[in-house]
């Protein structure tokens, strides 16, 4: 196998981008901080057009599944849309996932990757408007910009709307959108019901590269079932930080050693705060059913490392706190519930044996909210329980473990 | 597997989160479906409804008063 690492001599913008393989998404970005039209058309060419149906079979023949976090394959939205009543695309680029950067990356320096795919979609079902939600004003420049450049962009607004975790998953942010508050629905109705197409912004990238290079050469890399590259964002502690494009089914060994990840680590966090804790098994092949194969989830990408300097268990209890702060209260079991699993985890980093309530409280709250905050906070505290047994041992024995709480586990989320 | 002599679901039995906030009617009502947790929220114990149960169980979502409490059509 060979390894090419493509890595930019200059460090744009709050982040870098590199590549394992050759880029598709990040094609061109190696010499310039943004890709203008002008740019974009030198590394990808023209945009086929396309109808439905093409875009349906290239969908179904390269099974391309969202990129947003939970997977849901873009075909099916395009077909549970209501017949002619497709009324709106919409880019959801608010990702509020605090370590995440690709769609950042994306949004920022190859703004037209991502235009290509939207107005695509809108050209195949016939939806008159795009809007590109983002949280940040920096981000929203850009791709105002981007749309300037190109004679089809009139149609494309760019939107800027509230932050918070719970902000960016769909409902929340077309409800948003349409005037109210970023919260999601209390009743599970997905948006394409009213003819809303939302999809992640690294969704439509793929798409505009889908449709370029078709099925076939689509799966040239990446594996059998999961054909393409993905986006990751690697973070904690590692030396070379940033957003990585990687075939699908890289092995975990080879993304950390790229990232100069510290030898030896306690654990990854994989799939971000809705994700899990495993353990850093080089093995693990980085696609949606090899990390589920290992007991996680892929999610949006993100793999987080936590190294021997810093105690897990305090990563795990500080993380836990900030889930319960960016639950919308609206639901009682979150609103109540998180907190009380906060505590637990808390206590259990202080060497008290809260365990078992911590279980009970995890599952206390799983699959009863409005969102799946509540079930993706149980799952990343359930996971790293597991994981971290050993230490909840020594710091039940010891009161601790000795070492500080490094913030390997990033909160809050960076414009 | 499905027993060939079970019943078929009718409808099945929903809370919007949302607008919940424990009073715990429905508790009362059906305390063999519903039970509560330590903050007085429903922990729904079983959500398919079938046509024999319909009648009481339509009863409960129309005395909730938060009207949280939903059945939806399979």
């Amino acid at each position: 196998m060979t390894t090419l690492l493509n890595r930019p001599a200059k460090t744009p913008l709050d982040t870098t981008a590199w590549s394992i393989g050759s880029p598709r998404l990040l094609a061109g970005l190696a010499d310039a901080e943004t890709l203008d039209a002008r740019g974009h058309h030198a590394a990808h060419g023209p945009l086929p057009i396309a109808d439905l149906d093409r875009v349906l079979a290239y969908l179904d023949a390269s099974g391309l599944a969202g990129r947003g976090g939970a997977g849901f394959p873009l075909a099916a939205k395009l077909r549970s849309l209501p017949r002619g009543g497709a009324r709106r695309v919409i880019v959801n680029g608010t990702e509020s996932e605090p370590a995440s950067r690709k769609d950042r990356v994306l949004l920022r320096r190859t703004p037209q990757l991502v235009l290509d795919g939207a107005l695509a979609v809108a050209a195949a079902i016939g939806a008159r408007d795009i809007t590109v939600a983002v949280h940040a004003e920096r981000t929203a420049q850009v791709v105002r910009a981007a749309a300037g450049q190109r004679s089809d962009g009139r149609r494309i607004g760019v939107r800027v709307v509230p932050g918070g975790f719970v902000a960016g998953e769909a409902r929340a942010v077309v409800r948003a959108l349409n005037g109210g508050p970023a919260i999601p629905t209390g009743r599970r109705t997905p948006p394409t019901a009213d003819g809303d197409l939302v999809a992640n912004v690294e969704t439509f990238a793929q798409l505009a590269v889908l449709l370029r290079i078709g099925p076939h050469r689509f799966a040239e890399t990446g594996t059998v079932t999961e054909p393409g590259t993905t986006l990751l964002t690697v973070g904690g502690a590692v030396s070379r930080p940033g957003v990585v494009e990687i075939p699908l089914g890289t092995p975990l060994g080879i993304v950390l050693a790229a990232a100069g990840a510290a030898p030896d680590p306690q654990a990854v966090v994989v799939g971000g705060y809705h994700g899990g804790w495993l353990a850093p098994i080089p093995q693990i092949r980085l696609s949606r059913h090899g990390v589920a194969s290992a007991g996680g989830t892929l999610g949006a990408g993100v793999v987080l490392v936590v190294d021997n300097a810093t105690c897990a268990l305090g990563e795990l209890a500080r993380v836990t706190a900030w889930l319960a702060a960016e639950s919308a209260k609206q639901c009682g079991p979150c609103r109540f519930g998180l907190p009380a699993l906060a505590a637990d985890v808390a206590a259990l980093a202080c060497g008290h044996p809260a365990v078992a309530p911590a279980l009970d409280h995890a599952r206390a709250v799983n699959g009863r909210g409005a969102c799946a905050h509540p079930d993706g906070a149980a799952r990343f505290v359930t996971s790293g329980l597991h994981l971290l047994h050993e230490e909840t041992d020594r710091h039940l024995a010891s009161g601790g473990c000795g070492r500080p709480v490094l913030g390997r586990l990033p909160i809050g989320a960076a414009s | 597997m499905t027993a060939p002599s079970a019943k078929p679901d009718l409808a099945t039995l929903s809370i919007d989160w949302t607008r919940c906030d424990g009073h715990g009617l429905c508790h009362v009502l059906l305390p063999e479906r519903v039970g509560r947790d330590e903050w007085g929220f429903p922990v729904l114990h079983h959500t398919a409804v079938h046509s024999v149960d319909e009648l009481e169980v339509r009863g409960a979502v129309a005395a909730c008063p938060a009207l949280a409490l939903y059945l939806t059509r399979n």
